[in-house]
């Protein structure tokens, strides 16, 4: 019964996962356009927004293409096991007052272990491609997502010092309004972090198109390539939700049913903060990436740690 | 140990010069919350890209790919323009109206269509290639040796290196039309009954002779001279132009059925009157028949001579009576560089030219004052004229001021003097400074007006006269200028003649002539440009031994030459692509392949390449195109289904802009290369 459950489930998240995605995309190269003082997809659909959806038929019948020196296996199946993750990470997030799709008593370790396992996805993906540029940037890809595993950890570990509680329902149920000026600069911290995680700009250094022309990705085309791409944006997606969650109150911004509304508005903001940020800073070059990491966030986290441990030891 | 690495070299552009510390952490964030707010405050303007116009919408041309082709060699003859004289001015204005004017077309005051010269030469059609000249250009054979071209200088050839050698290609086609002359001249049927009268033999009256009798009426010609031809046969040298050349283009003009009279001076052999009463219309291309001379002190001394009356001695006669002596030729125009290289020729000892202007503003060609320099001319500029020294009556100098300046603030002509006085010691003085008409005998005994200053009075539009019926054209109504612009009054007026004879308005629909734009081309660079793309150099005879006798300077080009060069013609604004190769050298991303081969005859695009997965959509290709066959198809959102898709071969890329492009090759092959064409006759 419970495995019936996982499945359903399991594909609820890939939807959920896909759907954003779609809308994620259309609405990025709207607010890049828009930067660039462009006018962005404006011919299918209202102000284009049945774009994606054409572009997913695309790549669904595009060409599947797995180049002969690659390791076959591993190529064709490197992007699930990215987007995987991805996806079952958005189960821990706290929706509603007591609800959770998956409420675990770890909930919140299992949101910060399980993507990591994405980074094997993209080690396979980088090294089964057998071509220099991939497996540069799959390396890449690996130091930078477990470096910043680290910052991003500590920031949340801040609210979780004041809530006493790893299970998401829990630390939403404790949560207090003041807690947003006290975590305030975690949630800075947690949010470039998540961005770097998630291997976007101005921390796509594993991608590089200038460079690395894709890096890891760089031999994937049609739907395999969108499953990479449908990872960032579930990346992007369940960051900004579960940001939203621990660091801005999620439902609470809002009674009743209409919290939901709040919380899925102010993770859209979030994933808006996050492409602007994209289309305004250039990428950084490795050494800044992992000096900004070590030298910088993670003491940072730090100290917001110890504020917190103060300030809930104080209490 | 520990590895000793480099240090991270960082551009100098980049700066990453921050503060240490704390202060350097709130530098950091403020530029990036400045960048923020960059971006977010663009975000809020009104974007500056314009949405698709609503005819693109259709999705089956967004899979056309970015650009396509308009015909291509081996498939495509070009437009030969081809009009009779009287509808031929209106061809061009539609041309010039929908841009589909060529550069060189547009700036021969005569629109010679010389793309389509070039066109027949290189397909092997040379005698074509003569009769197509020659329906704007009387005499091809004549002005492939003496036009100054403003047409090469408009060919938009110099933008990528040197441009096409239209003028030699006229005297290359012309001998080989030589050839075949006898078989292809037919007399032309006189078929309206009416007669119109030509007096003067000049290119311009022969212009207006040959257009009329194209036209169906009976022409007749009256010229003075013994021989016909004009300025070109009294006055300009025959190391120029070789007088048979000149005399068997006219006796061409003549098999097809003009009625020329040498030797018949109107207005003394014959009547201008009678002629009027015995013709339905009149011509008068009289040309230029007087040098003028300065009113200075001293212009009565013997020694003193006008450019066309030396320059007639010297062609006529062989001599003009300077031989040992030094020869100073006044004016600095092309008849003052022809009077001084002729000078050189009849045996004078020393040949100066001074001119008011300095030496980078003479009148004249540069080409034509180079090769004097080269034969040994001296040339004098900003130097003005004072004065004519003599003893007994016979020249012995020429005083003469510095000129500071030619032109007035408003550019009209009014030179300003400098004090200070030299002496030219000299034996001969020749003025070269402008010719006159002379038309009292002419005139005499008829309506026709002169001015005050000695000039027909012709309205410079439709070319009629103060008298009905009486036309005129050439130099006597545009003052001195060049052949070919005579040549081309000669058509307007032919033009006007024959409207006359029809009843018809002589202004009706006649827009005047488009005025060339020339384009501005700098300087090229010659660095990377192979050596077979660049035009044909002819070598002149050598300076010292030319100068010796009248012998011819330039050579013609070789038949190798003027196919190469009918060649390297980019038919401009045909819209039929050549194989230029210059898309592919401005393409950023060496996305196109282009070859052809060139066997006369058979020049042909061999294969035509875009590859779309290094396109990087920015349009240069197209931009540059000069002939504009290859188009912008207005989409430039791709989707294929398969890689080789991406890969658009020259079928496709000549396909139009409409259909699908997304589901495979539909079919389309390459066209093939002709085989080269038969001349007819030849056994298959
Ligand atoms: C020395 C010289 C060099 C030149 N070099 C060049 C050059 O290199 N390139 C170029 O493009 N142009 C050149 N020109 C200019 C060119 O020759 C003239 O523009 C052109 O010949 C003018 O043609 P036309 O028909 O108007 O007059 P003309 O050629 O002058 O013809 C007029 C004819 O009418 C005849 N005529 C005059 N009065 C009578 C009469 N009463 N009865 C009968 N017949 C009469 C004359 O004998 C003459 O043959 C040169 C001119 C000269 C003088
Ligand atoms: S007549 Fe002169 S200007 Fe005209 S095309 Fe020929 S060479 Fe060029």
């Amino acid at each position: 019964m419970s495995f019936l459950w996982g499945v359903v489930w399991g594909v609820a998240a890939v939807l959920v996962v896909a759907v954003g995605a779609i809308i994620g995309v259309w609405w990025e190269r709207k607010v890049a356009a828009r930067i660039q003082l462009r006018l962005g997809p404006q011919q299918i659909g209202p102000a284009g927004s049945l774009q994606m959806v054409a572009d997913v038929l695309k790549l669904l019948v595009k060409e599947d293409i797995v180049p002969d020196a690659s390791d076959e296996p591993f190529f064709r199946y490197a992007p699930l096991a990215v987007f995987a993750p991805v996806a079952m990470s958005i189960a821990v997030i706290p929706f509603a007052a007591g609800w959770a799709p998956f409420d675990a008593s770890v909930g919140v370790f299992f949101f910060l272990a399980v993507p990591s396992i994405g980074v094997l996805g993209i080690l396979f993906s980088a090294w089964a491609s057998h071509n220099t540029l991939s497996a540069l940037g799959g390396v890449r890809a690996a130091a930078q997502m477990v470096s910043y595993e680290v910052p991003r950890s500590l920031s949340v570990l801040s609210v979780l010092v004041l809530a006493g509680t790893l299970r998401p329902v829990g630390v939403m149920d404790a949560w207090q309004w003041w807690w947003i000026p006290a975590t305030f600069v975690g949630f800075i911290v947690y949010l470039i972090s998540s961005i770097a995680e998630m291997n976007r700009g101005p921390f796509d250094i594993p991608e590089a198109e200038s460079e690395l022309v894709a890096g890891y990705f760089a031999d994937y085309a049609g739907i395999r390539w969108a499953v990479f791409m449908m990872g960032e944006y579930g990346a992007m997606i369940s960051a900004s939700l579960f940001g939203a969650a621990m660091f801005l109150g999620g439902y609470h911004l809002l009674p009743g049913a209409l919290g939901i509304v709040a919380f899925i508005a102010v993770a859209s903001l979030l994933m808006t903060v996050i492409m602007w940020v994209k289309w305004t800073l250039p990428r950084m070059r490795q050494d800044q990436l992992m000096e900004f990491c070590w030298k910088m966030l993670t003491p940072i986290a730090l100290v917001q740690l110890l504020v917190a441990g103060v300030i809930a030891a104080w209490l | 140990m520990a590895v000793e690495r480099d240090r991270l070299k960082v551009p100098e552009s980049v700066s990453d010069e921050y503060a240490p510390g704390v202060k350097g952490f709130f530098q950091g964030a403020l530029s990036v919350l400045t960048g923020l707010g960059i971006t977010a405050r663009a975000a809020t303007r009104t974007p500056t890209t314009v949405r698709y116009p609503d005819e693109k919408l259709t999705l089956s041309d967004r899979w056309r790919g970015p650009l396509y082709l308009r015909g291509a060699l081996g498939r495509d003859s070009i437009d030969i323009i081809s009009a009779p004289p009287d509808e031929y001015n209106g061809v061009i204005d539609e041309l010039y109206r929908t841009e589909r004017l060529s550069p060189c077309i547009g700036n021969c005051p005569a629109n010679v269509d010389a793309r389509g010269q070039a066109f027949l030469i290189a397909d092997d059609r040379v005698p074509e290639a003569y009769e197509l000249v020659r329906e704007r250009n009387i005499l091809p054979g004549v002005l492939g040796r003496i036009c100054h071209h403003p047409c090469e200088t408009a060919c938009r050839r110099t933008r990528y290196d040197e441009p096409i050698s239209i003028r030699p290609l006229h005297r290359f086609a012309y001998e080989e039309y030589r050839k075949v002359a006898s078989e292809r001249i037919k007399p032309l049927p006189q078929t309206r009954g009416k007669r119109v009268a030509i007096v003067g033999a000049g290119p311009s009256g022969l212009t207006a002779a040959h257009d009329l009798m194209r036209l169906g009426y009976t022409v007749t010609m009256y010229e003075g001279e013994s021989k016909p031809g004009g300025a070109l046969s009294t006055g300009v040298p025959s190391y120029r132009l070789p007088r048979d050349v000149l005399y068997n283009e006219i006796d061409n003009i003549v098999a097809m059925g003009l009625d020329l009279h040498c030797g018949v001076k109107v207005g003394k052999d014959v009547m201008l009157a009678d002629i009027m009463r015995d013709n339905d219309a009149v011509l008068v291309a009289v040309g230029l028949q007087q040098s003028r001379i300065l009113p200075l002190p001293g212009t009565d001394a013997e020694g003193v001579i006008g450019a066309l009356e030396f320059l007639w001695a010297a062609n006529n006669l062989g001599e003009a009576g300077v031989a040992g002596k030094r020869v100073l030729v006044i004016g600095g125009g092309n008849v003052a560089v022809d009077v001084a290289r002729c000078a050189l020729r009849v045996g004078a000892s020393e040949v100066k030219l001074a001119c008011l202007e300095g030496d980078n503003e003479m009148p004249c060609h540069p080409w034509e004052i180079e090769e004097a320099i080269d034969e040994g001319v001296i040339a004098m500029c900003s130097l003005g004229p004072v004065e004519v020294l003599s003893s007994e009556n016979k020249v012995t100098g020429m005083r003469m001021r510095p000129c500071l300046s030619v032109f007035d603030e408003s550019g009209r002509f009014s030179p300003t003097y400098g004090e200070e006085m030299t002496d030219i010691e000299t034996d001969v003085v020749v003025f070269s400074i402008g010719q006159a008409a002379v038309l009292d005998d002419l005139v005499s005994g008829t309506a026709l007006l002169v001015s005050g200053r000695g000039q027909l009075v012709v309205d410079s539009t439709d070319f009629t006269t103060s008298a009905p019926g009486v036309f005129a054209c050439g130099e006597v109504v545009t003052g001195p200028g060049s052949a070919i612009g005579s040549i081309a009054t000669g058509h307007e007026a032919a033009t006007s003649v024959h409207r006359y004879l029809e009843g018809q308005s002589l202004t009706e629909g006649r827009v005047p002539r488009p005025v060339p734009v020339l384009e501005k081309y700098g300087p090229v660079d010659f660095d990377y440009v192979e050596p077979e793309r660049r035009r044909a150099v002819i070598e002149l005879a050598d300076p010292e031994e030319r100068v010796t006798d009248f012998r011819v300077v330039e050579p013609g080009l070789t038949r190798e030459q003027a196919m190469a060069e009918a060649m390297r013609c980019l038919r401009c604004e045909s819209e039929v692509c050549v194989g230029c190769t210059f898309c592919a050298r401005v393409c950023p991303d060496y996305a196109i392949k282009v070859e052809r081969s060139d066997e006369p005859g058979a020049r042909c695009l061999t294969t035509y390449e875009l590859d779309l997965t290094k396109c990087c959509f920015c349009g240069l290709c197209a931009e540059q195109c000069p002939t504009g066959a290859l188009q912008h198809s207005g989409q430039y959102e791709l989707s294929f289904y398969h890689r080789e898709l991406m890969v658009f071969d020259k079928g496709e890329m000549l396909r139009d802009g409409g259909g699908t492009r997304s589901t495979g090759r539909d079919g389309i092959t390459s066209p093939a290369c002709p085989a080269p064409p038969r001349k007819a006759g030849e056994a298959s």
